[in-house]
């Protein structure tokens, strides 16, 4: 008798359990606390290291600020497994506003649109989305800018001619887009690229794929390597091969190794140029903004890459970052 | 039985038919008539090839040369059909094989077998309802109580051959072919099978009926075709033999051509190995036994009656029921046998019954075969690759292995040559206590002889040898004293005038036992 | 022997057909640099394969190699750099984490044997299990990003990968040194033949006294061990690990094995034909690097085809004999 008593009761607390539930979703939304999701890939290479270790800084930040704020992060393996989460971060966490960086654009384009749909402000880092006017906020690094830059600066820096190797990426929009920006620049100068190769974004094949080059061409002045983690393996390569004096490597993305070479005044890597990871703090701290302080953030926010040189290099120099 | 029926319409025949495997012959000149509502008996000792026959007819093996006629049905006449005779073919026609190896899936049920391949159906879907009530008409033919929903696998197996037979029932048999049904039947069980038979032989059903027990034979068949090494002695009217005249048209020479003469005798004051209370896994009774110094002790037994478990347990390839159960005493000192390489250290090897499955690596060669059960004979830190080929060589000397290429491979081997082949690895570790399942199954007459003689010579010299078989006549030419298992349980050891076939199937019937287990009256001698 | 054994050459004469593509594709083919290079490259995947060459010969897989090499990297790392304070020489810390490899690689090995062997569970989903799980420890371990080997220790130890002898890397003397002793250890010792015998018929194994479960743990043992070994000269060559390092090891030792005419089912294997296998895959990158005839689109379709070819032909003199 008394355990059937006690399961009426627990019965009875279920229903008000419910029912308070209601209230609050009912209640307006400015007078409760304000959830901002955010969606990015899982640190499974250096840069998305780079993204979380920046993501969890700028959520400490901005809670440790605005009390009424809580932000909760969300990490996935592939464009399925982000869906998911996006159903989660609605379902669970009953966000108001959602950053994400898609792992591909187009698979995500339907899931983003439904979040859209809930009434949640959007912020897309990096990637777009297939469809416009999805996002009430995007921000992007620019990576035909990026190109571009290590262009130019490779074209001054060997004086408008000179033998240079392309190591690129994995094939992907992003290293296209990098690769034509890069080609566009040094067109019509005296610079004359001796073969390109894919080295995967990973220092082992960075490392493979120049000793092949050393080996192959006697006389290389430069090296875009476009990644610093494919940097790496060049340097090494190119250690091993004593033409340390013969020729510099550009690399990308702005990993604290590479900075600090920089910052050291290191002659085989003179520069680096930004494609910062920190983009993610950059589109997390415009949302925030909207809510606490309800200011206009919409648009689209493309940042710039930077050519960071031994004079500007500490202002990018991350020593606590993994990246 | 009562009349002969050698009028009645002919359903099937051969006429000089010839079946060979590669370059062994194993039937020449065969003629066989098959007869609606008739019981035809095949008579041979094992290896003579009734199986094979049977094989053919139903279509799963062959014809190498000669004709394979089905008999018109109609105005059709007779039509030659052995070199389109396929097992698909043979059913439909109603010719139908029950497997001495039992042809169930076990993870099904047994409505689900009995209608396997040809479910009835409604509409899309299958007619479960109707399939099980068939199967319940099926098995009340067979006096057979089973739930049509049962498990196959939790099915004993005299029951699994039940169900097999009421299989049959389920499609239109012509020609039902059983080869040894009731070899794990009771007696009771068999007789109600004896009735379906008489039955379906009324309804002009031709039956043809293999089975190594003679009374049966006697009992049902109307005419009887004997087998003797791949040729036919003879077509017989059942009324004609006596159980006497089956054996010696069966043998075709005396026990003593084949079994040499024992050249030595047992030394009973000492033991090589004396197992005491040992409880296998899966069974309830504790067994005991010992086997003296050069003696050759046989172990009889129905198939499944767990003479194979008994002696795996023992040499430590299977757990026992717990641990603890019994002790083992090699020349009266205790040992724990815990694995096959411990036997092996006390000298005691395993001769496994399943050649192909466990005795040989058919894709090696003769070397690595030969030494693998005693490879640290011939091995240091290295192995020492000279010996092992000197090693083989003598064996295959010593074995009368025939082999044209020293790089064939063990699978390439022919039956006979795989057995001395195996016979030589287990050998090679110098055991003195030997232990042979079934050393001579599916391997021909002429080899045969020659292991008896290996056998022989091994206990003349003092090693001391356990000989499962199921092959009774060489129980009865090789064994000094025959150990007889009946249901997991030893029932009983007989020597001297007790070794004689009737009183060795008593025991392995459960009719007799000297064991204190209870004997059900029923099963008594009628 | 007067005859030759197709199915033993084989992989030797694909190996040499491909080297004869290498000397008419690029002049830099031949150069002493780039065949030290392709020798010191091989290494890895070569001394990994070797392993494997154990685990499949005696009808195992291991798919958790790439993974523990990328474990054993970061244990290395971090280890070393914590005992920089402590220790104060450098060859000490680096003999250290030497010992220490080899030890995570054992149990790693002896982990994998066991749940296969005694768990029963199939050995494709142990080692997959393990696989992922090891690669996640190493991105845990580096925070998502990249572990980095402590300067001075790093400048000590990169002679292991660095340094020659004899005109040829270390790394490259450390491959030879494992093959021969892995070679006499499959053919000619008891451990060896037990290997086939498991790998050919697990049951004629158990039944001629052969401990089954005994000897696929240490194939799996000796896998773990060979993946230390080719981690111990896989570190000193950029002194870092992060989740991305060993990524696809196990596919292409595995590929390199059977490339070398091991069979996948078990039962047959061949020491040099995994050298020679990993000495091909190594190939076929280097040359696809040295030209630039073929679109860098299609080098994994070149490769895959080359691959597929390979084994083929060796297939192909299998019937013959």
């Amino acid at each position: 008798m008394r355990s059937l008593i006690k399961i009426l009761s627990l019965a009875c607390a279920g229903f008000l359990g419910m029912g308070a539930g209601l209230v609050a979703v009912m209640v307006p939304s400015t007078l409760v606390a304000q959830t901002i999701g955010v969606s990015i890939p899982a640190a499974t290479h250096g840069w998305a290291g780079g993204l979380n270790y920046h993501a969890e800084q700028t959520k400490a930040r901005l809670e440790a600020a605005h009390p009424g704020l809580s932000i909760v992060i969300v990490t996935a393996g592939s464009a399925s497994e982000q869906a998911n989460d996006l159903e989660d971060l609605v379902a669970v966490h009953n966000i108001d506003a959602l950053v994400i960086l898609p792992f591909e654009s187009a698979p995500l384009t339907g899931p983003v649109s439904n979040v859209k749909r809930g009434g949640v402000f959007i912020t897309v880092v990096d990637r777009g989305l297939s469809e416009p006017g999805i996002q009430d906020v995007y921000v992007a690094g620019n990576n035909t800018e990026m190109g571009r830059v290590s262009g130019e600066y490779i074209k001054e820096a060997l004086g408008g001619s000179g033998d240079i190797v392309v190591l690129r990426g994995i094939p992907t929009v992003v290293d296209e887009q990098r690769f034509d920006g890069f080609m566009a620049s040094i067109a019509g100068s005296g610079i004359n690229v001796l073969d390109n190769q894919y080295a995967n974004w990973n220092r082992d094949d960075g490392f493979t794929v120049m000793q092949d080059f050393l080996a192959r061409f006697p006389k290389i002045d430069a090296v875009w390597a476009q990644d610093d983690d494919i940097a790496i393996g060049v340097i090494q390569a190119v250690r091993q091969a004593g033409r340390e004096d013969d020729l510099f490597i550009v690399g990308g993305a702005g990993m604290k190794e590479i900075v600090k070479r920089v910052m050291d005044g290191d002659r085989l890597t003179p520069v680096d140029v930004l494609y910062p990871p920190a983009m993610i703090s950059t589109a997390m701290e415009l949302t925030a903004l909207k809510f606490i302080a309800n200011m206009p953030v919409e648009g689209e926010y493309i940042l710039g890459s930077p050519l960071i040189t031994r004079d500007n290099a500490e202002q990018y120099y991350f020593p606590e970052s993994p990246f | 039985m009562t009349a002969t029926a050698t009028s009645n319409p002919i359903v099937l025949s051969l006429r000089n038919l010839r079946k060979a495997f590669g370059a062994v012959t194993v039937l020449q000149d065969i003629d066989l008539e098959i007869r609606a509502g008739e019981v035809l008996a095949l008579l041979g000792e094992n290896g003579a090839g009734k199986s094979t026959l049977v094989k053919i007819l139903a279509g799963f093996e062959s014809v190498t040369a000669g004709e394979l006629l089905l008999h018109a049905v109609a105005a059709e006449g007779n039509v030659r059909v052995d070199a389109h005779w396929q097992q698909a073919r043979a059913e439909a026609e109603g010719v139908i094989l029950i497997h001495q190896e039992l042809n169930l899936v076990e993870q099904l049920t047994v409505a689900e077998n009995i209608f396997l391949g040809h479910e009835l159906t409604r509409g899309p879907f299958l007619d479960k309802f109707t399939m099980r009530r068939l199967t319940r008409e099926y098995l009340a033919a067979l006096e057979c109580d089973i739930d049509p929903d049962t498990p196959m696998h939790t099915l004993a197996v005299s029951a699994k051959q039940m169900v097999e037979i009421a299989k049959t029932q389920s499609k239109q048999a012509r020609v039902l072919i059983l080869d040894e049904p009731t070899a794990v039947l009771t007696q009771k069980e068999s007789q109600v099978l004896f009735a379906l038979i008489e039955r379906l032989r009324q309804q002009g059903v031709a039956i043809v009926y293999i089975s190594h027990k003679l009374d049966e034979i006697a009992q049902i068949a109307d005419r009887i075709t004997i087998l003797r090494d791949g040729t036919l002695v003879g077509h017989y009217a059942a009324q004609d033999l006596s159980q006497d005249d089956m054996a010696r048209l069966m043998v075709g020479r005396e026990l003593s051509d084949l079994f040499p003469p024992r050249s030595s005798t047992p030394d009973y004051q000492q033991c090589a190995l004396r197992v005491t209370r040992l409880l296998v896994a899966g069974t309830n009774t504790p067994v005991s036994f010992e086997l003296q110094r050069g003696e050759i002790l046989g172990f009889a037994g129905l198939v499944g009656s767990g003479r194979t478990a008994l002696l795996e347990t023992v040499v430590g390839l299977r757990a026992a029921a717990r641990a603890n159960t019994g002790t083992l005493e090699v020349a009266d000192k205790p040992v724990v046998l815990r694995d096959l390489a411990t036997a092996r250290r006390h000298n005691i090897a395993y001769l496994t019954k399943d050649r192909k499955g466990s005795g040989l690596l058919l894709d090696k060669g003769l070397v690595m075969n030969f030494s693998l059960f005693a490879l640290s004979n011939y091995a240091g830190l290295l192995i020492h690759k000279k010996q092992e080929e000197v090693a083989l060589a003598a064996v295959v000397d010593a074995f009368d292995i025939r082999i044209k290429d020293a790089n064939v491979l063990a699978g390439n081997l022919s039956g006979g040559n795989q057995q001395k082949l195996l016979l030589a690895k287990m050998l090679a570790a110098k055991p003195s206590v030997l232990i042979f399942d079934e050393p001579t199954r599916g391997i021909d007459i002429g080899t045969k002889g020659q292991i008896y003689q290996f056998i022989n010579q091994l206990a003349a010299s003092g090693h001391s040898i356990i000989l499962i078989s199921s092959d009774i006549t060489e129980i009865i030419g090789l064994s000094d004293r025959v150990a007889v298992m009946y249901h997991g349980d030893l029932t009983g050891i007989l020597k001297d005038d007790e070794i004689e076939e009737h009183e060795i199937m008593r025991y392995a019937t459960g009719l007799k036992s000297r064991q204190q287990i209870p004997v059900p009256i029923q099963r008594a001698i009628g | 022997m007067p005859t030759i054994d197709l199915k033993t050459a084989g992989p030797f004469v694909a190996l040499l057909l491909i080297f004869g593509i290498g000397i008419l594709v690029s002049d830099a083919f031949l150069s002493a640099g780039n065949l030290t290079n392709i020798l010191a490259r091989s290494s890895f995947i070569g001394i990994v394969a070797i392993g494997a060459t154990f685990v499949i010969t005696a009808g195992g897989i291991d798919l958790s190699v790439g993974s523990l090499a990328a474990f054993i990297s970061g244990c290395m790392i971090l280890l070393m750099n914590s005992l920089v304070d402590t220790i104060d020489s450098p060859i000490a810390i680096v003999l250290l984490a030497m010992l220490a490899s080899v030890g995570i690689g054992a149990v790693a090995g002896l982990v994998n044997g066991l749940l296969t062997t005694r768990a029963k569970i199939e050995a494709f989903i142990v080692t997959l299990g393990t696989m992922g799980i090891y690669r996640s420890l190493v991105t845990y371990m580096a925070d998502g990003g990249t572990l980095s080997l402590n300067f001075g220790i790093g400048d000590v130890y990169s002679a292991v990968y660095y340094n020659t002898l004899f005109g040829l890397p270390y790394p490259v003397w450390v491959f030879l040194a494992v093959a021969v002793i892995a070679y006499v250890l499959l053919n000619m010792t008891v451990f060896g033949r037990h290997c086939f015998a498991v790998g050919s018929n697990e049951n004629v194994a158990r039944y001629s006294a052969i401990n089954v479960d005994r000897v696929k743990t240490a194939t799996y043992i000796l896998q773990g061990v060979c993946v230390a070994i080719a981690t111990i000269i896989y570190v000193p060559r950029l002194g870092s690990a992060s989740g991305q390092t060993g990524i696809l090891w196990e596919l292409e030792a595995i590929a390199a094995v059977i490339i070398g005419g091991t069979v996948l089912k078990g039962g047959y294997g061949r020491i040099w034909g995994a050298v020679v296998g990993a000495l091909m895959l190594t190939l076929i990158g280097n040359i696809l690097n040295l030209t630039d005839s073929v679109s860098n689109y299609l080098n994994g379709a070149v490769q895959g085809i080359i691959v597929i070819v390979a084994v083929y032909l060796q297939r192909g003199s299998w019937r013959k004999h």
